[in-house]
């Protein structure tokens, strides 16, 4: 484990990837207590779109809320979101993709013809739907769960992959003869070999929980009891900033999901270069 | 020694790496093989064997460098030429090679017919080039030669060949523009036991019938060696440690390092 | 029969399977919305009910559960109406003036399954309904004024991105050295990006910093619509940033993949071969591309979701008249029929696509040909 950390960290994309991920990590939940300004109180002084002055570093929105704690809350919820989604898809994903690909037979068909549905039908149609349905009950939480729910098949399809190319191998065979449960061999011989996998898959998936929050927000489908970036974003659309030119109230924002979205993506990148040659062996 | 097909002078081969280190892996070997001779060479795995085969095929593409010696083929160097010329003057025609019987020698989105083919249209000289019905009749006639089932075999994907099938349809195609030297890597070490004798008894068949005329057969399992081949060499950590017939070899082995290897042979007189 | 023809057996095969992907993509349409304790209608009539008499909402109520294929019919194709106790906001029992509970009629609403099969049949009939928000506009009127805004946008990008993400994908495989040390960084960061957020700093840059194209719309107030050069010039004009913010980002992940699609066919054992029997160069490259090809066609079956969800949320940034639009109008005014209408014709159009990439493969895998492979999938 320590080996494997210490091959990670002398990958530049590694290091690079995991520093910008804690540091935002850090700020979601420190940054509140260094920049403590209520995302709720209008600034009815500075009025809309202030520029940045002393009071708020990078000015106000168009109700005159401070930008940086918005930015620090919607960071919080991205993050949030994308964890709650990633947790649940890997979740999923892994458990069907392992069951089906190490058992094999009619149960791997039907449960294959079930990813290769969710595959097929967009996800963001799903998404659109069930949003649009449960209207006064959009929390956070139940957005992160929505996601999580409808985002999984791709998981499954990769673990399944890699859990029946494990199947053939010699020491499950062996296993077998010993007569242990599948249970057991799937949790002591298949597993261990897929962690890294896993651990992958997981990454991916909270990065596009993130982007997939942000899109749903975006289209004004978000959470109702929180600010997230796709919500800041969303609003500055509606309220003109793009047509109008107040880049302030958009660029910040999207520098921030792209960061992190690259941060995530950067680990993934790395890390497929560490383990895959074990894999392969 | 009139009859010498290839000659291996002092050649050494060393990999340069990025940073500019160079790897030694082959040393000053030398040997020759004549006419109708099968040099055998025995070694485990990384003592050179594969790095040796690129600079005997001329095909020293970076990072793969020549540090010194030559390679000759009925007396014409294969050194400081251009890799073009190389591909299309010396290989295929003059030395060919027929790789480890494993799955994925054959491309699998072609048939075996466009394959041997391929063969063909590579090596095609201006003002004599073939058609596409020729090509086929000389295709067919040869894999008729060896006596497979030619239609079925041709007319396939590798996929839909048994292991020992492809195989042969590589020696085949391997030796379709009757070359003069033939190297047989680890030809077998992919098969099981009984398709290993198909595949012998194959490529002596080649041998016998004068499609080729010498041959170089490199593997780790040294009784196999004792009964294919004339004489073997040892082959250890880039140089060639011992040479000389099968007999001395397998029971009267010189170096330690060839004793060694024949203390981990469990028997070495299994049939043949 | 179908032996002999296994192009034709797998085709039918993979359009027996995108049939029933599509009856369940029907049926999750069908199903989500109610999955909330209102039914469609009930979304509708909140608003609808508004400063209407008891008799014309009773009147609209019937018409809507008509269009929406929710009552029971009887025989004359009327609405069959039960008589019910009338109850309050509270749930709590109405009574009448002699202190008797207060009976009304209400139309009888169909079960679920008889529900989802007369939406199955408007469905294959093209009738998806009425706009809530445009009454009494039909949902299929507005779908047929966005798509085509939306085959637009997607079809080039998604083509053109996937062949030239493939043709860069394969040279920087081929070349590596500096080009692809360039090469690779870039486009791994466009990858992380979402099309969105790509859009939004087009705009930033290129419409309110340097103010060369228009952040909005598909074409000029100034042109009028219609089989002209000036509106031709107009579309095309206002069509840049829209594709600009697509189509590098589709591009550099059919790039990425291909590159390494194809440094592993170069290392493959048939390649090697390949180079010592004496092959041309050029001939191992095109073995190499076209074999890289094939996985590259199976890996764009399977993102065209997530890329026609990406871009429809582009069509938003940009206001572009498509389906995305339509649909974030539909949304923020609970315009539930065109919602549902815009979602299905989203599925379909993925699945179609899907399919098409299938038959794509059929034709480059001549294994499909010989009856030894399904493709795809």
């Amino acid at each position: 484990m320590i080996k494997l950390l210490k091959n990670l960290m002398k990958s530049p994309m590694f290091v690079v990837g995991i520093a910008i991920f804690i540091l935002s990590l850090l700020i979601a939940i420190f940054g509140p207590v260094f920049y403590n300004v209520d995302i709720n109180a209008r600034d009815i002084v500075a009025g809309p779109y202030a520029p940045s002055s002393s009071e708020h570093l990078l000015g106000t929105d168009h109700l005159g809320r401070d930008y940086v704690s918005l930015l620090i809350a919607g960071l919080r919820s991205s993050l949030y979101v994308g964890l709650i989604a990633g947790i649940i898809a890997t979740t999923i994903g892994v458990f069907i993709g392992l069951f089906g690909g190490f058992r094999g037979g009619w149960i791997d068909e039907v449960l294959n013809m079930g990813t290769n549905l969710f595959i097929v039908i967009p996800q963001f149609v799903i998404l659109v739907l069930i949003s649009s349905a449960v209207k006064e009950g959009r929390s956070l939480t139940l957005i992160g769960l929505i996601i999580g729910l409808t985002s999984w098949s791709w998981s499954a399809r990769s673990v399944r992959a890699q859990a029946s190319s494990l199947r053939s191998r010699d020491h499950i065979a062996l296993a077998k003869m010993n007569g242990d449960g599948n249970l057991k061999i799937l949790i002591k011989h298949v597993l261990p070999y897929l962690l890294s996998y896993v651990f992958m898959v997981f990454i991916m998936q909270v990065s596009s929980g993130i982007l997939s929050e942000a899109s749903i927000s975006m289209i004004g489908l978000g959470p109702l009891d929180s600010t997230s970036l796709g919500i800041i974003l969303n609003q500055a659309k509606d309220n003109g900033a793009l047509s109008d030119s107040i880049w302030i109230a958009f660029l910040p924002a999207t520098l921030v999901i792209t960061l992190t979205v690259f941060a995530l993506y950067l680990i993934n990148t790395s890390m497929e270069g560490v383990f895959n040659p074990r894999l392969r062996k | 020694m009139s009859d010498v097909v290839l000659e291996v002078d002092h050649l050494s081969l060393h990999y340069l790496s990025r940073f500019g280190e160079k790897f030694h892996a082959v040393r000053d070997v030398s040997f020759t093989v004549s006419k109708g001779e099968v040099l055998g060479i025995a070694g485990e795995s990384g003592c050179g064997k594969s790095t040796l085969v690129s600079g005997l095929m001329g095909m020293c593409i970076p990072p793969l460098h020549v540090t010194s010696g030559d390679v000759r083929i009925n007396g014409e160097s294969l050194m400081n030429r251009s890799v073009e010329d190389v591909r299309a003057n010396v290989l295929a025609q003059k030395i060919s090679m027929i790789p480890q019987g494993a799955f994925n020698t054959l491309n699998p989105v072609r048939k075996i017919k466009d394959s041997a083919a391929d063969v063909f249209y590579a090596h095609q000289k201006a003002g004599q080039r073939l058609s596409r019905a020729e090509i086929n009749d000389r295709i067919f006639d040869r894999f008729d030669e060896l006596g497979m089932e030619t239609k079925r075999i041709l007319n396939s994907y590798p996929i839909q060949l048994t292991a020992g099938e492809r195989q042969r349809s590589v020696i085949g195609i391997s030796t379709l523009l009757n070359p003069e030297i033939v190297i047989a890597d680890e030809p077998t070490s992919a098969l099981d036991v009984s398709t290993q004798k198909e595949v012998i008894t194959m490529i002596f068949d080649l041998l016998n019938k004068g499609i080729f005329s010498s041959m170089i057969f490199i593997t780790h399992e040294l009784p196999l060696l004792y009964h294919v081949a004339d004489d073997i060499a040892i082959m250890y950590k880039g140089q060639f440690v011992e040479r000389g017939t099968s007999e001395q070899i397998v029971k009267n082995p010189q170096h330690d390092y060839t004793k060694m290897l024949m203390k981990a042979m469990v028997r070495c007189d299994y049939v043949k | 029969m179908l032996k002999q023809y296994p192009t034709l057996r797998y085709v039918l095969q993979k359009g027996f399977w995108y049939f029933l992907t599509f009856i369940v993509a029907i049926a999750i349409n069908f199903a989500l919305p109610r999955l909330g304790e209102n039914n469609p209608v009930d979304i509708v009539m909140g608003k609808a009910a508004q400063g209407l008499s008891p008799e014309e909402a009773m009147q609209k109520k019937e018409t809507l559960l008509k269009a929406f294929g929710m009552a029971e019919l009887d025989d004359q194709g009327k609405v069959i109406y039960d008589t019910i106790p009338e109850v309050d906001a509270n749930g709590k029992a109405v009574l009448d003036e002699n202190s008797k509970q207060k009976m009304v009629p209400q139309p009888r609403l169909s079960s679920g399954i008889s529900q989802f099969f007369v939406y199955v049949k408007n469905v294959f009939h093209g009738d998806f309904g009425l706009s809530y928000s445009q009454y009494p506009k039909p949902v299929i009127e507005i779908i047929k004024e966005s798509l085509p805004w939306t085959l637009l946008i997607q079809a080039p990008t998604i083509i053109l991105g996937w062949i030239f993400g493939n043709l860069l994908g394969a040279f920087a495989a081929y070349k590596r050295g500096i080009f692809d040390k360039v090469f690779f960084p870039v486009a791994m960061f466009l990858n992380g990006i979402p099309y969105f957020v790509f859009g939004m700093l087009l705009v930033a840059l290129f419409s309110v910093t340097l103010g060369w194209f228009p952040a909005m719309n598909a074409y000029g107030m100034d042109v009028i619509p219609g089989f002209n050069w000036a509106f031709f010039k107009s579309v095309g004009y206002f069509y840049v940033l829209p594709f600009f913010s697509c189509f590098p980002i589709l591009l550099s992940g059919q790039a990425t993949g291909m590159r390494s699609m194809a440094i592993y066919e170069l290392g493959t054992d048939y390649m090697k071969y390949a180079k010592w029997l004496g092959l041309r160069e050029g001939k191992i490259i095109s073995y190499v591309f076209r074999n890289a090809m094939l996985p590259q066609l199976t890996g764009l079956a399977q993102s065209l979701g997530a890329m026609v969800g990406g871009a429809l949320i582009t069509e938003m940034i940009f206001s572009y008249p498509g389906l995305g639009m339509a649909m974030l109008t539909a949304i923020q005014q609970n315009d539930y029929a065109t919602i549902q209408g815009c979602t299905l014709m989203i599925s379909t159009c993925v699945l179609l696509a899907n399919f098409l990439v299938d038959i794509l493969i059929a034709v480059f895998d001549p294994r499909v040909k010989a009856g030894l492979q399904m493709g795809g999938k």
